[in-house]
């Protein structure tokens, strides 16, 4: 299992990134913070695309240490040599190339280390869906066409990384949810490692398997994508929600509902023809449930519209502002639920009391 | 007109000096016009002005200090007659370096412009697939600019063509080596042989015309999006 070991400095005159961190190089991480945090500058500095990176930069594989960048000793491994993609957030395809053309520029001159079976040109059309574009010129193709070319040029040139800029940024939602099914299958084929960095925090979630927090030019947070979410919850620094990964039981098509497993209860959710159809790589569902959109009973409801409820106990009990942020522990899982004061009062709700929960299946929100 | 005819000579003795020094401007006006657009620091506008200068300065000016530096008692001068066993001054050689002086600003101003018009975007995304620096410029750099590069050439030559003042102080008149057109005629014009003079000047007037309309053809403004927009439209309409 490899790793990037992050030990850097960037000095500007009204903004600095200072990053001492080890990355761990499986699956995809996400990178999230507002705009001006350091993300993208961490993915130039990573890329090499950063002259005034200071420090330490390595990729450390089970036997051997890769220096990208150790400015006292003077090293400075320039882009070309390093081996990472990078898809931007503007597409950036060369203009003066065809599709195909552009998809092979990286192919002819990627770094393939001995032993690796290279990828299949055919392959990797088909997967983004770019085959009946190739002759195209660039200027002919629409935004979501365009960073289908960028994650397929990429991918052709086989990285051992690939770093994504904001990649869906400029993309509607339509086609948003096109490429974040497609970077999924692209990870699971692959297997690639993927450093996302994004200021959506919906879309990470939808990807990343763990999270970095970036803020002011600093790590505030890094680990599994789920319990980082949770502890941004606890510290308010997001709208509270609940962050889960589901096993998908089975899908009830005649009331256009999906069930998922949590522990021996079930959660539902609104039927997704995407998750539906693509069974392989939806064996898991990844959701967010706001936090407002929960409620608390004392009792089961029986005689209610909304679908889920599960039992559980509350484990926290955090006034914040007017309203109090509950925990709820449901089959292992904690759900976060935003009531009134008053209420709380009104159900005299406690620690370690056994409670129930209830969202509607539309509050179960996923981007795919 | 055969090739011994004085003026057929001076239109040979005019293309080689034009030739060789439009070689020479893309050579070093290149890799000038590439620093010049990356460049950010407060120097670059000192280099820029003094590239700038042959488009304001009478090019009586630079050929006299031109003609001084190449004199044998000066170092420049000195350097090469040593290294050559002749004297530079009045010869093809300082006919040559001074049209690429005074040409430079007509190749280094496009290119600084199309190389910073491109930008840093495209390059980037080269190099992290694996494109080295000169593989970039080859492949992506030269494509994309390749008609500021036809413009740069064509002005450089055709200003080279049409100088004179320069050319007058450090080449002097010889025939065969420093007698290009503009000063044949002069020449003429001092004879009072206007039907030769009309003969020289026509002909200057007329290839300029063309070459200036290549260049503007080839600058038209997104011709090839143009095209692109108007296949598709028609496609739709079909």
């Amino acid at each position: 299992m490899a790793d990037l070991s992050i030990k850097v400095m960037v000095e500007y005159d009204d903004f600095s990134l200072s990053i001492d961190e080890e990355v761990s190089l499986t699956g995809i991480t996400g990178i999230f913070g507002h705009s001006g945090s350091g993300k993208s500058t961490l993915l130039k500095v990573i890329a090499g695309l950063e002259k005034h990176a200071q420090g330490n930069l390595a990729i450390n594989d089970l036997h051997e240490t890769d220096v990208l960048l150790a400015s006292e000793a003077k090293i400075f491994v320039a882009p070309q040599q390093r081996n990472i993609g990078l898809v931007f957030q503007n597409s950036r395809l060369f203009p003066h190339l065809t599709v195909e053309e552009n998809l092979r520029y990286g192919q002819k001159r990627r770094k393939n280390t001995e032993g690796n079976k290279s990828l299949d040109f055919t392959e990797i059309v088909v997967l983004t869906k770019l085959d009946n574009l190739l002759t195209k010129s660039v200027a002919q193709l629409s935004g979501g066409e365009q960073q289908r070319v960028a994650l397929a040029r990429a991918l052709l040139a086989e990285p051992r990384l690939l770093l994504l800029d904001e990649p869906l940024s400029a993309l509607d939602d339509k086609n948003k949810i096109l490429m974040l099914t497609l970077l999924t299958k692209v990870q699971k084929q692959l297997n690639l490692p993927m450093l996302y960095v994004s200021h959506s925090l919906a879309e990470i979630q939808q990807l990343a398997n763990n999270l970095l927090v970036l803020s002011s030019g600093k790590v505030t947070h890094y680990g599994d994508i789920h319990q980082v979410i949770h502890q941004l919850t606890t510290n308010n620094e997001i709208l509270h929600q609940t962050s889960l990964s589901l096993t998908v039981k089975e899908h009830l098509v005649e009331y256009g509902l999906t069930s998922l497993a949590l522990g021996d209860q079930q959660i539902l959710m609104p039927l997704n023809q995407q998750i539906e159809n693509d069974a392989n790589t939806y064996t898991n569902v990844r959701c967010i449930i706001a936090a407002s959109d929960i409620s608390v009973t004392l009792h089961e409801p029986s005689e209610s519209s909304i679908v889920n409820h599960l039992q559980g106990t509350i484990t926290s009990f955090e006034p914040c502002q007017s309203q109090i942020l509950l925990t709820v522990n449901c089959s292992g899982q904690d759900f976060f639920v935003d009531i009134t004061a008053w209420s709380a009062q009104r159900l005299s709700l406690i620690v370690e009391q056994k409670v129930f929960i209830q969202f509607k299946a539309n509050s179960v929100r996923t981007l795919c | 007109m055969n090739s011994t005819h004085p003026d057929m000579l001076a239109l040979i003795t005019t293309l080689k000096m034009a030739g060789i020094t439009t070689i020479i401007l893309m050579l070093i006006g290149t890799p000038l016009a590439w620093y010049l657009a990356k460049m950010k620091s407060r120097g670059k506008v000192f280099i820029e002005a003094l590239v700038a200068l042959p488009l304001v300065l009478p090019p009586t000016v630079l050929g006299f200090y031109l003609l001084l530096l190449f004199s044998p008692q000066y170092l420049p001068g000195q350097i090469w007659q040593e290294a050559t066993g002749q004297q530079l001054a009045f010869s093809f050689s300082a006919i040559v370096i001074g049209s690429v002086l005074y040409s430079l600003p007509f190749v280094v101003q496009p290119l600084q412009k199309a190389f910073e018009q491109l930008g840093d975007d495209l390059l980037e995304a080269a190099a992290m697939l694996g494109a080295s620096a000169f593989d970039r410029f080859f492949t992506i750099v030269l494509p994309i600019t390749k008609a500021s590069f036809i413009t740069a050439a064509s002005l450089g030559f055709a200003h080279t063509v049409g100088e004179f003042g320069v050319v007058l102080m450090i080449g002097g008149n010889i025939p065969g080596e420093t007698r290009v057109l503009s000063i044949a005629l002069f020449d003429h014009v001092e004879a009072f042989d206007y039907a030769q003079a009309h003969i020289i000047s026509i002909s200057l007037v007329i290839s300029s015309i063309v070459l200036l309309s290549l260049i503007y053809l080839l600058n038209r403004p997104n011709k090839s999006r143009l095209t692109t927009k108007k296949q598709t439209e028609s496609k739709r309409f079909s």
